[in-house]
């Protein structure tokens, strides 16, 4: 019966935004009582190497939620062309018209609101789906009714969508919520952008938000504007069910700088609209031609992918723990228990599109060995590619070999592994062992592959990329590896027990003529 | 999500509010049920601003005992009802309205968005009338109070309001158009087709501009020229607007075409009665076999159903064609195209359709 169209990034988009979202979405799930019905949820531009921000609250989800959610993961990839033009990092007009192209075409409705709602149908037990089931063809809009903030999250239970609905229904009356804000019209209420339940047939017909609004603000009132000129009338579904919403004033959210917050012209988008239609992206707007993953909460999600690829790379443990260093005089031991770092290697590529080409270059057989099999077990279709400067004959369906300079110019992800390669799995891991003159070599082989990605990653970026590529380096703390790897790499300080370092390229890597002369200036300060 | 930009049209509001202390209402003791009922309309609307909500109510009671299918008076109403805290009371009248903006038929799906509007509008007139007390350079509440009158039968006066939009918004395509729809209601074709000409040089794939020229085309008689934009209509139309490709094809009297487009309406609005009838007019034009059709109930247009299986004469049609739409609908049906050619308002399906068939 009915899509509803959301949008948001896993980030901190205002006060407890997690609980306000769960909140949301579970309310929502609830009200839903047909088939069909879905929650479009469009992640903008959450980093790769993150889960979208429905994937990192799933916990507390219902189930309902879950199976109703379709997430539409909108990669930096595919925002870094509009980057330049704005100061936000998540685009409404972008993200609704993403989520409209994919909705679920036998809905006949669409209904426009924010991760931090809940609809309370007026007749208990009745549904949304009803109740937009019941309507004629229109143009409906509901006030916005505010719920405290103390209240939201000091009383209500993320998973309770029913019993948050309940309380609702006892607050309005007992702490007089229920106020309604009239506007101008086009914006028959404020806050209009809560709740627009427009036809699909209709959106499709007036091309979509205006996708040139990318500074923040009014793309609602624009697109009430809009079908107000197209229907001549904004109708009101206030008979029928209210919306409240999580006030969430605590802290201001990324877009609101009081007095100073950039907008999209108030005058240009509402007042001097003329035109339902926008022409000029009639054929483009929500990106038909481009390939947007989508991700599920109900099935195949990253956990079932995980445990599945690490099920086929490894087995349980047979002992309860297993031991290694950081003593200072096991810094040159290059040993590492491979069965426990391949986790958290898993752990880097999993957030990435399952078409991902990941390049690998590393000393030990055995650890591109298993990684290509956990890489396939995990659902990746995308290539390894490992340079045949390696030299380590690993044979796998999802490896693909050749020259290391063709393989730079394929690659979405890179990763770097320093061990032994004389190093076997079951060998003891730090405790002093000397490196042979194999395992020289191919530390030196890898290293010089690393440097050269490492610092040609711009020039050798596959046609059209933009965005810089993420480099993996494995057991790469707290060895001789670690300011190797940093001197290039823009890591973060992580864990020993992890082994594993990943970042971005620096644009210029430190070099060791810049550290002296740091170190040199330091003293000179002190 | 208070917006900075509507503290000034908050104030905007206290001002109005206070300079219409006594305020007019123009027509409020006019012996006609039209003026009179708007007016109550228009008062009631103010009183509930006023916080006068009972005041109001009773207003609304006498424009809807005045004028029964006044679906904004019944909205208006239920409003009041659910503010005084009687929701049962409000329901019927909510219903009621969209039952009644509903049963209206609107304009063809090919033609202007501003000929499918439906209701008296006369809310949103008075909204963007409220709006226009604060907003003096923006083209936007002209431009709906214009598309408002338009579809109230008044293009005189919605051709003022483009035009008032148009000193703020010089040479807007979209405003242009809409001048265009204007000056061809008012039949003047050679303006309309010049406004609809400097609207298409801007955006030159417009459809419903290219409809909009094409209908002022056909009625100087350059059905030539109507038809040239109806096929570049057609090809800017998009594969899912069915029902608007339908009525292009229909215009153009091409039935081969037509047939898929209608049948593909048919689908997403099996209870239109019009595209079946369309359908069967199409195997008709083409000659080709007619299966049953469930006849629609009602007056109208079950006679043209009867008609087409046989079971009603010319002159029983005709007689049941009580308006001057309906009677155009009766000849094309009766295939006395010359007559419909002659008569009809160049906007309808079945003018341009007749002109194509006689052409033929």
């Amino acid at each position: 019966m009915f899509s509803v169209i959301i949008y948001g990034r896993n980030d901190q988009h205002g006060y407890n935004l997690h609980k306000r979202a769960a909140i949301s979405f579970n309310a929502l799930a609830e009200v839903m009582s047909d088939p069909d019905d879905e929650i479009l949820f469009v992640d903008y531009n959450t980093p790769d190497d993150h889960p979208t921000f429905p994937e990192a609250i799933a916990d507390t989800l219902t189930d309902k939620a879950k199976q109703h959610m379709r997430i539409l993961r909108v990669r930096p990839e595919q925002h870094v062309h509009l980057k330049s033009k704005t100061h936000l990092v998540a685009l409404e007009s972008q993200s609704r018209n993403v989520a409209l192209r994919r909705s679920n075409p036998k809905n006949r409705w669409i209904l426009y609101t924010n991760t931090d709602m809940l609809l309370v149908p007026r007749t208990e037990g009745e549904s949304l789906s009803d109740i937009l089931g019941a309507l004629p063809d229109g143009f409906y809009q509901i006030p916005r009714f505010e719920i405290p903030e103390m209240l939201w999250e000091a009383a209500f239970d993320r998973k309770d969508a029913a019993g948050n609905l309940a309380k609702l229904r006892d607050w309005s009356v007992r702490f007089h919520l229920n106020q309604v804000v009239h506007n101008f019209m086009p914006m028959k209420y404020d806050a209009l952008g809560d709740f627009q339940a427009v036809l699909r047939e209709d959106m499709f017909a007036v091309h979509g938000f205006d996708e040139s609004m990318i500074l923040g603000w009014h793309c609602d009132s624009n697109l009430a504007a809009r079908l107000a000129l197209y229907r001549g009338r904004v109708d009101t579904l206030m008979d029928k069910a209210f919306g409240y919403h999580c006030d969430h004033t605590r802290v201001a959210a990324a877009n609101n700088k009081g007095r100073k917050t950039t907008m999209n012209s108030h005058d240009k988008y509402i007042w001097n609209v003329s035109s339902p239609y926008i022409p000029e992206q009639a054929e483009t707007w929500g990106w038909p031609d481009v390939k947007i993953e989508e991700v599920r909460l109900d099935r195949d999600t990253s956990y079932e992918r995980y445990v599945a690829g690490l099920s086929q790379a490894i087995e349980p443990a047979t002992v309860p723990f297993t031991n290694t260093s950081v003593e200072w005089h096991l810094f040159d031991d290059l040993t590492y228990d491979l069965r426990h770092t391949l986790p958290f290697v898993c752990d880097q590529v999993l957030t990435y599109p399952k078409s991902t080409s990941i390049l690998v270059a590393g000393c030990r057989a055995d650890f591109i060995q298993r990684f290509a099999t956990a890489w396939r077990g995990m659902g990746f279709t995308g290539p390894v590619l490992v340079p045949q400067e390696v030299g380590l004959g690993v044979d796998d369906p999802a490896i693909k070999g050749g020259r290391f300079g063709d393989l730079l110019k394929r690659a979405d992800l890179f990763m770097f592994e320093f061990g032994l390669t004389t190093q076997k799995i079951d060998d003891p891991v730090r405790v002093g062992r000397e490196e042979s003159l194999a395992d020289r070599r191919q530390l030196k082989a890898v290293e010089r592959l690393f440097r050269r990605a490492a610092s040609t990653e711009a020039e050798t970026r596959p046609k059209g990329r933009q965005t810089p590529r993420r480099c993996i380096g494995v057991n790469v703390i707290y060895n001789r590896y670690w300011p190797v790897f940093t001197d290039y790499i823009s890591a973060n300080i992580n864990p020993f027990c992890a082994q594993v370092l990943a970042g971005i390229p620096l644009a210029e890597p430190v070099t060791m003529k810049e550290k002296v002369i740091l170190k040199f200036k330091k003293k000179k300060a002190s | 999500m208070a917006k900075q930009g509507f503290l000034k049209s908050a104030l905007a509001g206290v001002g109005l509010l206070r300079k219409a202390n006594a305020p007019d209402f123009p027509g409020i003791d006019d012996p006609d049920p039209e003026n009179q009922g708007t007016a109550l309309f228009r008062r009631g609307r103010y009183r509930m601003r006023a916080g006068e909500v009972e005041n109001a109510v009773k207003d609304f009671d006498r424009a809807i005992e005045l004028l029964p299918d006044y679906a904004e008076a019944r909205v208006s109403r239920a409003e009041c009802l659910d503010m005084l805290g009687r929701a049962e009371a409000a329901q019927p009248d909510y219903v009621e309205a969209r039952r009644l903006w509903a049963a209206e038929r609107t304009g063809a799906p090919d033609r202007s968005y501003i000929w499918r509007q439906q209701g008296r509008l006369t809310f949103e007139v008075e909204s963007y009338e409220l709006a226009l007390e604060r907003i003096k350079t923006g083209s936007f509440p002209h431009s709906a109070v214009g598309n408002a009158l338009m579809a109230h039968g008044r293009p005189a006066e919605a051709l003022k309001a483009y035009e008032r939009a148009l000193k703020i918004k010089d040479k807007d395509p979209a405003l242009l158009a809409l001048k265009g729809e204007a000056l061809s209601a008012m039949g003047r074709y050679r303006s309309a087709v010049d406004a609809f000409s400097a609207s298409l040089k801007a955006v030159p794939r417009a459809p419903e501009v290219l409809s909009g020229r094409a209908v002022a085309y056909a009625a100087l008689g350059r059905i030539d020229k109507a038809n040239v934009d109806w096929r570049r209509q057609l090809s800017a139309l998009p594969e899912h607007q069915a029902a608007a490709r339908a009525c292009v094809t229909m215009r153009l009297g091409a039935w081969t075409e037509a047939l898929p487009e209608l049948e593909r309406t048919i689908e997403k609005a099996p209870n239109d009665p019009y595209w079946q009838l369309y359908r069967l007019t199409a195997l008709k034009r083409l000659d080709r076999p007619v299966e049953p059709v469930d006849a629609p109930s009602g007056d109208w247009p079950a006679p043209l159903f009867a008609l087409h299986a046989g079971k009603a004469t010319p002159e029983t049609v005709l007689a049941a064609a009580t308006t001057e739409g309906r009677r155009m609908e009766a000849l094309f049906q009766l295939e006395r195209f010359k007559d419909v050619a002659e008569t009809a308002p160049p906007h309808m399906i079945e003018y341009a359709a007749a002109r194509n068939e006689l052409g033929r």
